[in-house]
């Protein structure tokens, strides 16, 4: 099957479509459901994630991400539904998914009286390689995440950032077909998740099929080429970032807090009169969020409309956390 | 993609375990200490003639501690998320347990050896006849029912704090009741037919079928039985559903 990215990146390489390679999905899902009892923890979701792509999957917590990737990495198994990985039925071929994908969690997962070259050696044994292989290539990543002078040292020594890279390589060593990093960057500082996010660039250029949870938007945002956003176990949204930010609109986003918590549907629509305001939404307990055409230069016009007392005012461009909004009424980490 | 072979998988998670335990001196203190407690106590404090009895319970006593150290270990594993990290690789669940045993087992080994010569070196009695094999694999047979109850164990409790605490609840009725440094109570029990089966080789150089053999056999049996049912529980435990 071939997908809209994929024929976007063939047009921009003018590649003549009977030239097209034939592309597989790396992922299929049917309909996959995961519920703990009464809590229906993933409810239903459908995807196709083609080979080579980098596959955002954004949602607050709890939303159903996790799960979503425990499933696929065959450490959980289905309430109901299909799903291939690679191939693969997650159900009977559990085993020949393992040889081929990499799975970061979301929590530190080291041996902690290991050295951060044993871990990463350890998950390389796992895998079959030799020692030849795993030597060199463990040396050269652990130079590329800076760690290098400290590949000797017991992991529990580690800072938490420290410890979060080589949990990051401990998923790569043996280059696998598909890589699931959950929330690879959570308590980064913003150079480390820079280098976290390049690796993983690296990772899809070299021809891995990448899916990445978070609910970072700006890591959503700049890395993956298309991404599906959850909440409740449900898919909400599916597109490129820029799809999905495209539907709010060309307009700019205003958000400011207000004293009046009871008055806020009347101040909505109060703004929503004016023709440039495309939509508005309240947010939390005090906050209101208007997309506005040309809203920068226009916040004055719309606080004579309004009327209203503002504790603070920020005006930006639309992100995919005004996506959600848009389709929630919440922010990503409410 | 490479084809994986259990056999290094076994060997590489063996090694790992192995200098994950070393590597932690409380353990390393916990393995060696709680028996040579045993010995100064009643070496130094009861005097030598009560020590040359109850030696051969003493070396018994060391490969106990296994039960809280298996459980332990396959307690962080679950806790820390290693075993799911694990599980993602292909490796099989049964290579995992087999590579937390037999981990132990080596450490038993060297723990058996270094008892040996304690109690030899601290004045306990050794027949000049005495089996060099069944002084070693006595106490060895007893360390494979340890691993049983500590697989036992392993399946029940959350946390390795939790295993550590609870494994004084299997460890002090073998103590007491087996006669490890204590007049034995119950003659049915692994720690009492190895204490006996030792005493017999130690003491008086015996080779004879009757207790040696007999309790050896009585010893695998309770090893089997309680290792085997240790699987299916902890294999029923980290399943995944």
């Amino acid at each position: 099957m071939k997908t809209p990215i994929l024929e976007k990146k063939y047009k921009k390489l003018k590649l003549k479509k009977k030239w097209w390679p034939k592309v597989e999905n790396a992922i299929e899902t049917q309909n996959l459901k995961k519920h703990f009892n009464e809590i229906h923890a993933v409810d239903g979701i459908d995807i196709q994630i083609p080979r080579g792509s980098l596959y955002g999957v954004l949602g607050p917590n709890g939303a159903g991400k996790t799960t979503t990737i425990r499933m696929l990495s065959t450490i959980l198994h289905p309430t109901s539904g299909d799903a291939e990985v690679l191939g693969f039925d997650i159900k009977k071929e559990a085993h020949e998914i393992r040889k081929r994908i990499g799975v970061c969690p979301q929590e530190l997962v080291l041996y902690p009286r290991l050295t951060a070259r044993e871990n990463i050696h350890l998950i390389a044994q796992m895998h079959g390689l030799t020692k030849k292989d795993y030597k060199e290539k463990t040396d050269d990543l652990l130079g590329k995440m800076n760690l290098l002078d400290r590949a000797n040292s017991l992991v529990k020594g580690f800072s938490g950032g420290m410890q979060r890279r080589v949990n990051v390589l401990m998923a790569v060593i043996h280059e696998p077909e598909l890589l699931f990093f959950d929330e690879p960057t959570a308590g980064l500082d913003p150079q480390s998740r820079r280098v976290v996010w390049d690796f993983i660039k690296d990772f899809q250029e070299k021809g891995s099929t990448i899916i990445l949870t978070t609910h970072n938007m700006e890591e959503a945002d700049d890395l993956s080429d298309e991404l599906i956003i959850i909440d409740h176990g449900k898919i909400i949204a599916q597109g490129t970032p820029d799809e999905l930010k495209g539907r709010l609109g060309e307009g700019d986003i205003l958000e400011f807090k207000v004293k009046e918590i009871d008055q806020r549907d009347e101040i909505i629509e109060r703004a929503i009169k004016l023709d440039f305001v495309q939509w508005g939404k309240s947010v939390g307990k005090h906050r209101i969020v208007i997309n506005a055409l040309d809203g920068l230069r226009r916040v004055s016009e719309i606080m004579d409309q309004i009327k209203v007392k503002m504790e603070d005012i920020s005006v930006r461009k639309n992100t995919l956390e005004d996506v959600f909004i848009d389709l929630t009424g919440r922010r990503l980490r409410d | 993609m490479r084809e994986s072979n259990t056999a290094k998988q076994l060997w590489y998670l063996t090694l790992k375990n192995f200098k994950s335990m070393i590597r932690e001196r409380s353990q390393l203190i916990w393995i060696f200490g709680y028996p040579l407690v045993f010995i100064l106590l009643l070496r130094f404090g009861y005097g030598l003639e009560v020590y040359k009895l109850f030696a051969p319970g003493i070396v018994i006593l060391a490969p106990i501690v296994l039960i809280s150290q298996l459980a332990g270990h396959f307690a962080e594993e679950k806790e820390s998320g290693t075993l799911q990290r694990l599980i993602t690789t292909p490796v099989s669940r049964s290579t995992i347990l087999l590579s937390g045993l037999l981990s132990q087992l080596i450490v038993a080994a060297i723990q058996i050896v270094v008892m040996l010569l304690l109690v030899f070196l601290s004045g306990a009695t050794f027949n000049s006849n005495a089996n060099i094999f069944l002084l070693f694999f006595i106490p060895f047979l007893v360390a494979f029912t340890s691993l049983g109850f500590g697989l036992l164990l392993a399946s029940i409790v959350k946390t390795a704090s939790s295993a550590g605490g609870l494994a004084w609840f299997i460890i002090l009725p073998l103590q007491f009741l087996g006669g490890l440094a204590t007049v034995p109570l119950v003659d049915f029990i692994p720690t009492s037919l190895g204490a006996e089966a030792l005493g017999a080789v130690m003491i008086y150089g015996s080779t004879a079928f009757d207790p040696i053999g007999l309790n050896l056999i009585q010893i695998a049996i309770w090893g089997i039985a309680l290792i085997l049912l240790g699987i299916i529980l902890f294999q029923r435990k980290t399943a995944i559903l």
